[in-house]
């Protein structure tokens, strides 16, 4: 299963990965970290999910996710955010992200993504 | 390697770090303000205080006059949090707050300006130092007004050799409110904190 986890944080990509990683070791992850370089990605590998920063240079979360989801409505993007208000929580949700976690994700709340995910 | 011994890993932890306090610091703002706000990427920078100059210079324009908020907090890791906000914004604050449609009386503007800062420094050290796996301790803040960027010769900045800037900014819009934040540290509290960041990046690594 191929997964996308995008942010500018090379610490943060690290963390989500990490635990990703305790809950589904096969998957085949891709970083990028701008949402440029996450549209491309999601364009030539079509991941089943994609972990989603919102505040990042070069292209944010929110033009990332329109995109993305131009390019298949159907995709599962999580956003993952430090950004906790509901209103930034309504609009990725009114863009067509899954659903909004704030950060940092622990195991736990990872175990729960996962489960709410369509595999 | 850059100056102080960071390397860019430990400057990356630090902004990601600082990215999640600001996070739930603008939320809780927004809480307050009952609107919506925007955050901006964490900026860090290791300094002198030449380097502080000019960086406050660049980012506070010289013209305006500002209320600013210090804070110093205490523990492993110290330092000082300052809030920087222009005078329009405060009465804005000041406005929506006391929900009047005048402008609100000097007092009331500082103490808007007070709780905020409180609500900030709070959020945004306290989050910091958590992520950490440390504590500190808040003193009682104080507000002045001044003009422009001669925030950089309050007698006490003066006393920083070597510095940690770390500064952001949040915007409401819709109230036209905004402000800056900074977060100086100096010296030997430079490398509890890359040690403290050490420790994080151990865990991780681990």
């Amino acid at each position: 299963m191929k997964i996308l986890v995008v942010d500018d944080s090379k610490l943060a990509r690290l963390s989500l990965i990490k635990t990703l990683k305790e809950h589904e070791p096969s998957a085949e992850i891709f970083e990028a970290e701008n949402g440029l370089i996450a549209v491309e990605l999601f364009k030539n590998e079509n991941p089943r999910v994609v972990f989603l920063d919102l505040t990042m240079p070069v292209m944010d979360g929110y033009e990332a996710l329109k995109l993305i989801m131009s390019i298949d409505p159907k995709a599962q993007v999580v956003v993952v955010s430090a950004d906790i208000q509901t209103q930034a929580q309504a609009q990725v949700l009114a863009l067509g992200a899954k659903m909004m976690v704030p950060k940092p994700i622990n195991s736990d709340k990872m175990s729960d993504i996962l489960n709410r995910l369509v595999f | 390697m850059v100056e102080s011994g960071f390397s860019e890993d430990h400057l990356d932890v630090l902004k990601e770090l600082m990215n999640i306090a600001v996070g739930n610091a603008t939320a809780s703002i927004a809480d307050l303000l009952q609107t919506f706000g925007t955050m901006h990427i964490p900026q860090i920078m290791i300094s002198d205080m030449v380097g502080l100059d000019a960086y406050i210079k660049n980012a506070i324009p010289e013209e305006k006059q500002y209320y600013i908020t210090k804070q110093l907090f205490g523990g492993i890791f110290s330092g000082e949090f300052l809030f920087v906000i222009c005078e329009n914004s405060a009465i804005n604050l000041g406005r929506h707050l006391y929900d009047v449609n005048q402008n609100p009386t000097d007092e009331d503007i500082h103490d808007a300006v007070i709780e905020l800062t409180n609500i900030l420094s709070a959020t945004i050290i306290s989050r910091l130092t958590e992520e950490l796996n440390t504590k500190v301790q808040f003193f009682v803040p104080s507000t002045e007004r001044i003009v422009g960027n001669s925030i950089i010769g309050q007698d006490e900045l003066l006393n920083y050799h070597k510095i940690i800037i770390i500064s952001t900014e949040m915007v409401f819009e819709d109230q036209q409110i905004g402000g800056k934040i900074f977060i100086l540290t100096k010296d030997e509290m430079i490398k509890k904190l890359k040690a403290l960041i050490d420790q994080k990046l151990e865990e991780l690594y681990a």
